[in-house]
C-alpha cells in the first residue's frame, strides 16, 4: 500500500493526533479522516468523522473493529495515550496498555494496513550507563518508579509480539523525546514554565528537544508513506539544561537531590500524578536518542533543539512567561 | 558699650520666667520626641545617593545569568563546551608546565588523519591523567584537536563532576559512545584497567591491572582502527592511596573513599594531587593488519591480544620509571 484512503486516529484530544488530523486536513483534503476519542473534541472540524469510543470498556475491541471496517480505514494512527501521568494507575493501565491491546486486535481484525503509534524516548529511561545516544535498538528500560512509562513500555513490548504475528500491516513507531513549541503543553513543559526552575544540585544533564511541527511531521509522512519500524523523533543538536534555562533568563534553584526529591512529593499529594522523583531523574541522567534513523526516513528536522527550545520560550514570552 | 542697669528685681523675675519656659520647652521636646520618633541612625552620605532599587534590579539579573558568561549557548553532541575549555586552558597550561612538567614524547607519531584509540594507564580517581593526555596531545600534535578521554560511569554520573567532565571533554565509558566517537575520526583515550585502576593503592602503582573484557581490542579488530599504548608516569604518584576506606564511601555514592597521606586530615586542601613530575610514552602503534575482522569473535584471541597490549603498556611505563630521576623529577 503507498497511499491511504482513510485514516483513523485514535485518542483526538491528544496533541499529535489533533495536530495531524489538521495537517491532513489542510494538505491533503482527498483523504478522509476519522477520530476517536472519549469525548467528542471542542469546535471539531466536519470533515472528521467523529466517533466515541472507551478504550477502557471491556468491547472497546469489538466496537472499534466493527467501525474500522465500516469506515473502510486503511491506516490507523495510535495517539490515545494520557498526556501527563494521573493518580489513578488502574486506569492508566486500561487506557494505554489494554485499550492499546484493544486497539491491535482491532487493527487486526479489520486487517488495517499500516498503524502508526506514538511513543516516547522517555521509554528508555534515564540510566546513568545509558551511551551517550540510544539507537532504537536498545532495550526500553523505562523508570520502575513512573507507572505511565512502565506502561507504554509494556504496550511496546506486546506490539513487538503482534508484529511479528501480523507481517502484512506495516507497522511504524514513533518515539519523540521532548517537545516544545507555542502550543504544546504537558506536564515537562509544566516544570519548564515554573517561575523558578528548580534543579538538582550537581546534575547538567544533556538534553533534547523537538518542536512540534516536527513531530507532527514526522507523524505525517509516517501514516502517508510506508516506513516500517521504529523511529526516534528528535531535534538535532543538544544543549545542557542549564544552558537552556539561561537562554529564557529564567531563574534557576539547585537543591540537592534527596530535598527536592522530598518536595517535589507534595504535587503528587494534589493530584498531578508520577512520582515526581521519577521526572527529576529525567534531569538527572543522560536518555538522549540518536535520531539520525528518523532523519533519514522523515527528513531534516526543521528545528534543532536551541530552535525548538527559543520557539518555546519566545511564544510563551508573548504570554508574559519568565 | 553700655551695661544694662543692674535691677536685682528684674533679674529674679526674668530668671524665674526662663526657668519656666525651660521647663515648658523640655516638656515639649519630650511630646514632639515621643509624638514623632526620630529616624534611625541615618546612612553616610556616600551610600545616600545610590539608587537601591536599580541596584537590586541589576544584581538580580546578573545572578539569573550568573555562569553564562563562561559558557556558550552551543555544546557539542557529548556535551563538550570550547569556550569552558578556552577558560580553563591557562589553567591546564599551567598544570602542564609548571605542575606537573609534563614531558611527552612519541604524540607526533598519532595518524595525521583519521582516528585513533589510544589507550593509558588509569590512576587517581579524578581523571587528570586524561586530560593532560588530552592537552599534551592538543599542544603537540599538528592536528590541534582535543581528544575525547573516556570516563568510567560512577565518575562521570556523580554529582558537580558530570556538568565539568563533560564540558572538559570527558565521555561516558562504553562500546556504543566510543564507537560513534571514532566514527567521527577522533582521537579517544581509553583507560580499560577501569575502576580497579582508579582504586590502585600505592604500594601498587604501575603494575597494570587486568584490561576489562576486551572491548578495546575488539573494537580495533572489527573497525581496523590503528591502536597507541601509552604510558604515563606520575600520575600514580599524585594521589598515593594509602588505603581504601568503604563504610563512608557507601553512604557517600563513592565506591570508595581514598585515604592518602594528606587527603581527610587536611579537608579539601587534602585533595589537590602532589606535584610529581610526569612522563607521557606513545608506543609505536599495535597493528594487526594480517587479521580478519572477524577475528573479534575469537574470544580467546581477543584475550591474549590484550594481555599482549597490557604488557606493552607495562613496558612503556617501566621504561618511562627508569627514565625519570626521582618522583619530584
Amino acid at each position: 500500500m503507498s497511499a491511504p484512503g482513510v485514516i483513523a486516529i485514535t485518542g483526538l484530544q491528544t496533541f499529535a493526533a489533533r495536530g495531524l488530523a489538521a495537517r491532513l486536513l489542510e494538505r491533503t483534503p482527498q483523504l478522509r479522516v476519522v477520530g476517536f476519542d472519549l469525548r467528542r473534541p471542542f469546535r471539531l472540524d466536519d470533515r472528521i468523522r467523529f466517533h466515541r469510543v472507551d478504550l477502557s470498556e471491556p468491547a472497546a475491541g469489538d466496537r472499534i473493529a466493527e467501525l474500522l471496517r465500516r469506515e473502510r480505514v486503511d491506516a490507523l494512527v495510535h495517539c490515545a495515550f494520557r498526556r501527563e501521568p494521573t493518580l489513578d494507575l488502574e486506569m492508566d493501565h486500561e487506557v494505554e496498555t489494554i485499550g492499546s491491546i484493544q486497539i491491535m486486535n482491532a487493527c487486526a481484525a479489520a486487517k488495517v494496513k499500516r498503524l502508526v503509534v506514538a511513543s516516547s524516548t522517555m521509554l528508555y529511561g534515564p540510566h546513568p550507563d545509558n551511551p551517550n545516544f540510544l539507537t532504537e535498538q536498545h532495550p526500553l528500560r523505562g523508570h520502575p518508579e513512573a507507572h505511565c512509562i512502565v506502561n507504554r513500555v509494556e504496550m511496546e513490548s506486546l506490539l513487538t509480539a503482534w508484529i511479528e504475528k501480523h507481517t502484512d500491516t506495516e507497522v511504524t513507531v514513533l518515539r519523540p523525546c521532548w517537545t516544545f513549541g507555542p502550543t504544546h503543553w504537558d506536564h515537562v513543559v509544566r516544570y519548564f514554565a515554573l517561575p523558578i526552575a528548580p534543579m538538582l544540585m550537581g546534575y547538567d544533564p544533556l538534553l533534547q528537544l523537538v518542536h512540534e511541527e516536527d513531530v507532527v511531521s514526522a507523524f505525517e509522512r509516517a501514516v502517508l508513506a510506508p516506513h516500517p519500524g521504529i523511529f526516534n523523533v528528535v531535534g538535532r543538536g543538544v544543549l545542557p539544561l542549564s544552558t537552556l534555562l539561561r537562554l529564557a533568563g529564567k531563574r534557576i534553584l539547585s537543591l540537592p537531590s534527596p530535598l527536592l526529591y522530598r518536595m517535589a512529593y507534595y504535587p503528587t499529594q494534589q493530584q498531578i500524578g508520577d512520582p515526581p522523583a521519577a521526572f527529576y531523574d529525567y534531569l538527572r541522567y543522560l536518555w538522549v536518542a540518536d535520531g539520525s534513523r528518523g532523519w533519514d526516513a522523515f527528513g531534516e528536522p526543521v528545528y534543532s533543539t536551541k530552535e525548538a527550545w527559543i520557539s518555546f520560550v519566545s511564544a510563551r514570552r508573548m504570554r508574559r512567561y519568565r | 558699650m553700655s551695661q544694662p542697669p543692674e535691677n536685682p528685681e528684674v533679674r529674679d523675675v526674668e530668671l524665674e520666667e526662663l526657668a519656666e519656659i525651660e521647663e515648658a520647652l523640655q516638656s515639649l521636646r519630650h511630646e514632639i520626641r515621643q509624638r514623632f520618633p526620630t529616624p534611625g541612625p541615618r546612612l553616610p552620605a556616600l551610600l545616600e545617593d545610590v539608587d537601591w532599587q536599580r541596584l537590586f534590579t541589576d544584581v538580580r539579573r546578573k545572578l539569573s545569568t550568573l555562569g553564562m558568561s563562561e559558557r556558550s549557548g552551543e555544546v557539542d553532541e557529548f556535551g563538550m563546551d570550547e569556550v569552558t575549555l578556552g577558560r580553563a586552558r591557562p589553567f591546564l597550561d599551567l598544570l602542564y608546565d609548571r605542575y606537573w612538567r609534563v614531558d611527552a614524547s612519541g604524540i607526533e607519531g598519532l595518524p595525521e588523519e583519521g582516528p585513533a584509540l589510544l589507550v593509558a594507564n588509569r590512576s587517581g580517581l579524578l581523571p587528570y591523567d586524561g586530560l593532560m593526555l588530552a592537552h599534551a596531545i592538543e599542544r603537540l600534535h599538528p592536528r590541534h584537536e582535543r581528544a575525547r578521554f573516556l570516563v568510567a560511569d560512577w565518575l562521570i554520573t556523580l554529582p558537580f563532576m558530570q556538568p565539568y567532565l563533560a564540558r572538559l571533554g570527558g565521555v561516558r565509558a562504553c562500546r556504543e559512545n566510543a564507537e560513534r566517537l571514532l566514527q567521527h575520526r577522533r582521537f579517544v583515550i581509553a583507560f580499560p584497567e577501569g575502576a580497579k585502576g582508579a582504586a590502585k593503592v600505592f604500594r601498587e602503582r604501575y603494575r597494570l591491572k587486568r584490561f576489562g573484557r576486551g572491548g578495546v581490542v575488539r573494537l580495533m579488530l572489527e573497525r581496523g582502527i590503528p591502536l597507541y599504548p601509552v604510558g604515563i608516569v606520575g600520575a600514580e604518584e599524585a594521589h598515593p592511596i594509602l588505603f581504601r576506606e568503604h563504610a563512608l564511601a557507601r553512604t557517600l555514592g563513592l565506591p570508595f573513599l581514598p585515604v592518602t597521606p594528606t587527603f581527610p586530615l587536611l579537608g579539601p586542601l587534602g585533595a589537590l594531587p602532589l606535584p610529581t613530575k610526569w612522563l607521557i610514552r606513545v608506543g609505536e602503534p599495535v597493528l594487526l593488519d594480517h587479521l580478519e575482522p572477524d577475528a573479534a569473535d575469537d574470544e580467546l584471541l581477543v584475550a591474549r591480544l590484550t594481555e599482549e597490549l597490557r604488557a606493552r603498556i607495562q613496558v612503556l611505563v617501566d621504561r618511562g620509571l627508569s627514565d625519570r630521576e626521582s618522583v619530584w623529577g
